[in-house]
């Protein structure tokens, strides 16, 4: 059997001493921890051990220095001395002096402590899972363990005054900062006050004045109230005092955080850019007149349909029908306008104050203003949308009686039946009339439904945007970037030593998580703002003259 | 076994080869003995048809040819303006009067209250479709204005052809959907292709729609030619064989007589297409019926003689 022992780096230059660590029985390796220096007193050293509470740690073995002898203890189990330095010689107790093979595994003790394993499950890394892995994941898994477990046993440097004096990766003094400091203990005061406030802002939200169905309504129609409720849960998460103990959690408060910042500095950029030279005074006086352009564009458009469109053949009293009724509709939108032109300004300057709240909110802003403006393009393609449908529904049910069928409810298919006569003759006068229509309102529906797809596109963009701001793991991807061992997918081996007659010296690097596999791990869930329809299923909802929702908001996911 | 015995040939044992499946006998899969194919059965069930019989049933097909042909020269009269539409429309009522008259004369021997309930039946729907036609009319006279006119006639045709091949010739009375459907689709383009009166639509338009009574005649017509018409034929024929030939012929006559006043041309090629309907096509079916060859036997899917619906009580 081949002896596995994993050796930390930072022992390798260390005086003489005895090998504190662990032994993974299944293995047959044993992660070595410390070294603890002569003299020392063995019971003082128990009881240390003792005291610092580590878990299955035990001594191992002796490190002999320049002389090469390294006695090994390993539980009891087994013996064997090894040499330490240029040549390193195994003897095993059992077997009658056969030499057993040792593997000797260097590893940097500080970023193994430091990094957080994610073993690959069916190919998708998952800190968490740890059912199921395969043997040799559970085995690095364990050696991981071991050492981020023994933390407190590397709190004495060489500084302190202890009973024993031990070498290990923290031995050098350990590591703090003053501001790390400072922020720790400022964080939670203002944790506790963010918290109240926060908890006052969502009893205010949900008072009975609020909740009203109209009020609730509309507030689930504008993005900007969604963005709103959605950033304040994540306030809350973040500003929850207490502390994050499993990696996923902290690394989801860390993600928030860092993206709500983010935004938030983006957005203040933003601010300070359009209130500069007075743009949004200018952005106000050019809306207007903007939406009598649009406005002026569907009159021609419409003017251009009651005529002979691309040479189509309309029904002319039908066509009249339906381009007088539209135009009308848009002459009392053009006088709504009019009517707000003069508080048009106010009301954007206060409204672009919110968009120091983070670019999120100005771009949750505009695309709910696109709506409201684009407010007729809408109530069009909805009239045109229900006049296509009922026609097309008509004309499939009378096309089946024509054919002498009826549709069975019951079953579910189509069957014979057999109709009066008065029923006969009005089905096929009203099939007549509802065919040789079908083209004009067909032309009705093709065009409004195509105005309102651009609409929905440019209001797609700005809620992807959105979207991707809001999850974009921003922390655990500049943690990957700058502090790659933080986030390892596995360990990879070099071979530093391979003499015969030599145990093998081998060094154990992390190998990181790769870049995708970050981002879909630890992106924040969101409302996600995917198209709920399959390509397919919108063509057929377009052919039949459903009303499509595309961008349809999923609730947020509790996690 | 296998390959030592051919078919037909009785191997030497005394063991009978018999017809089951389940047995293991000392023949090949594939053995068949003399009386291979005895249960085939050939031309069962045929039918001997007699001559005249046969004629007097194609007769029907070809009243309902000239019906259509009466329909279509009602039509080139009123675009032509030979007809005024109020003229053909109180002719048309008159006949529905009339045949109504018929119809309840020639009705069976029923209780005199089916009578009084049928006929307010029959007069809602009669208001119905009235109120219903007059009321579509100007709808349905702009319906095509923008069709071209060939595409019309084409319509018209494709439709007319439908009406006679989904026609139920066998039993008339209750008119199938499909042909009654097809013909007044193909009358309502007619319809919209009439000559507009040049009162009522504005002088200076360059497509004159026809007047709203023009597609209210029309659609009349069509009703009482292509739904009423096939009822009182069918009482008809229940009541008085004789006088349906009759009546056939007198159809045929009155369509060809119509047809010729207008486009003699049309009027021979009817009348050919009449002669051959009812007089050349039984022939050879007659002759036909010689060359006929099918097979029936045990194969054939069961059929279930006795009449189950003693199982519902």
């Amino acid at each position: 059997m081949v002896l596995k022992i994993f050796f930390p780096q930072c022992c390798n230059k260390a005086d003489s001493g005895l090998l504190v660590g662990r032994w993974i029985p299944g293995q047959n390796s044993a992660v070595v921890l410390a070294v603890i220096h002569y003299p020392f007193i063995p019971g003082q050293v128990k009881q240390y051990i003792h005291q610092v509470e580590c878990v299955c740690v035990s001594v191992n073995g002796k490190l002999v220095q320049q002389e090469k002898e390294l006695k090994e203890d390993g539980g009891g189990e087994k013996g064997g001395t090894k040499r330490g330095g240029g040549e390193k010689e195994v003897e095993g107790e059992e077997g009658g002096g056969e030499k057993d093979k040792v593997i000797f595994i260097h590893y940097e003790q500080r970023k193994v402590m430091l990094s957080q394993l994610h073993p690959i499950d069916n190919g998708v890394p998952d800190p968490q899972t740890e059912s199921q892995l395969p043997q040799v994941t559970t085995y690095v898994l364990s050696v991981f363990g071991t050492v981020c477990q023994s933390e407190p046993l590397f709190f004495l440097d060489k500084y302190d005054d202890g009973p024993v004096k031990m070498t290990h990766w923290q031995s050098e003094g350990r590591e703090g900062s003053i501001i790390v400091e400072l922020m720790k203990q400022a964080s939670t005061p203002v944790c506790l006050l963010t918290t109240w406030m926060l908890t006052l802002w969502t009893s205010l939200c949900s008072s009975r004045i609020l909740n009203m169905r109209p009020m609730r309504f509309i507030s689930s129609k504008l993005s900007t109230c969604l963005q709103l409720s959605y950033r304040t849960e994540h306030l809350q998460t973040v500003c929850s005092p207490t502390r994050a103990t499993a990696h996923n959690h902290f690394m989801r408060k860390a993600n928030i955080f860092v993206s709500f910042f983010v935004d938030v500095s983006l957005g203040l950029l933003l601010v300070s850019w359009m209130y500069r030279e007075n743009r949004i005074g200018k952005l106000a006086n050019t809306l207007v007149p903007a939406a009598d352009h649009v406005a002026k564009e569907l009159e021609e458009l419409l003017q251009w349909l009651m005529g002979a469109p691309a040479g189509l053949k309309m029904n002319r009293a039908l066509d009249q029908v339906l381009g007088r009724f539209f135009l009308y509709h848009i002459h009392l939108w053009i006088s709504y306008i009019h009517l707000m032109s003069p508080f048009i300004e106010m009301i954007l300057w206060y409204v672009g104050l919110s968009a120091c709240l983070g670019l999120t909110f100005a771009l949750s802003l505009l695309s709910d203003i696109t709506a409201l403006l684009t407010f007729h393009i809408y109530c069009f393609y909805v009239y045109g949308a229900r006049l296509y449908c009922m026609t097309v529904y008509g004309l499939s049910s009378l096309w089946r009686l024509f054919r002498g069928k009826k549709w069975n409810v019951l079953r579910q298919r189509v069957d014979s039946c057999s109709y009066d006569l008065d029923q006969l003759f009005i089905g096929t006068l009203l099939f007549t009339i509802l065919l040789f229509l079908l083209p004009t309102t067909a032309l009705y529906y093709l065009v409004f439904t195509l105005l309102r797809l651009v609409v929905v596109m440019f209001q797609g963009v700005l809620h992807l945007s959105v979207d991707f701001i809001n999850s974009f793991p921003l922390f655990a991807m500049g943690l990957r970037l700058f502090r790659s061992y933080r986030l390892a997918e596995g360990v990879k081996f070099r071979v530093l030593c391979e003499e015969p007659g030599t145990p093998l010296h081998l060094m154990m690097d992390i190998n990181p998580l790769k870049v995708s596999s970050v981002v879909q791990t630890y992106r924040t869930p969101t409302y996600s703002c995917y198209p709920k329809d399959s390509w397919l299923a919108l063509c057929k909802k377009l052919f039949l003259g459903e009303l499509i929702y595309p961008w349809r908001h999923k609730t947020t996911k509790i996690d | 076994m296998g390959a030592d015995s051919g078919s037909g040939a009785a191997p030497g044992p005394a063991v009978p080869w018999r017809k089951v499946l389940w047995e293991r006998q000392p023949f090949p899969d594939n053995y068949v003995d003399r009386r291979f194919l005895e249960e085939l059965r050939r031309n069962e069930g045929l039918r001997q048809y007699r001559y005249w019989a046969v004629v007097q049933e194609a007769g029907l097909v070809a009243q309902q040819i000239s019906c259509v042909a009466l329909f279509l020269t009602l039509w080139l009269y009123m675009e032509q303006g030979l007809l005024s539409p109020s003229t053909l429309l109180w002719t048309g009522l008159l006949c529905a009067l009339l045949g109504y008259g018929l119809y309840q004369a020639l009705a069976p021997r029923g209780d005199s209250d089916n009578h009084h309930r049928t006929r307010w039946s029959d007069l809602q729907s009669a208001s119905i479709f009235l109120s219903f036609t007059f009321g579509f009319s100007p709808v349905l006279r702009t319906l095509t204005e923008s069709v071209c006119t060939d595409t019309v006639y084409a319509m018209t045709a494709l439709m007319l052809l439908a009406h006679l091949v989904a026609f139920p010739y066998a039993q008339p009375s209750p008119p199938g959907s499909l042909s009654l459907n097809a013909a007044l689709f193909a009358s309502v383009c007619l319809a919209s292709r009439l000559p507009g009166d040049l009162h009522t639509s504005g002088g200076l338009d360059s497509s004159s729609s026809p007047s709203s009574l023009h597609t209210f005649t029309m659609l009349c017509w069509a009703l009482l030619v292509f739904a009423l018409w096939p009822c009182l034929l069918q009482r008809l024929r229940d009541c008085a064989p004789w006088v349906f030939g009759c009546v056939c012929v007198l159809v045929g006559v009155c369509g060809v007589g119509g047809l010729g006043s207008l486009w003699p041309g049309g009027a021979v090629l009817l009348a050919a297409l009449l002669g051959t309907v009812t007089l050349l096509c039984p022939l050879l079916l007659i002759r036909l019926q010689s060359d006929k060859d099918n097979i029936q036997g045990p194969w054939d899917e069961a059929e279930i003689q006795e009449d189950l619906t003693h199982f519902l009580h």
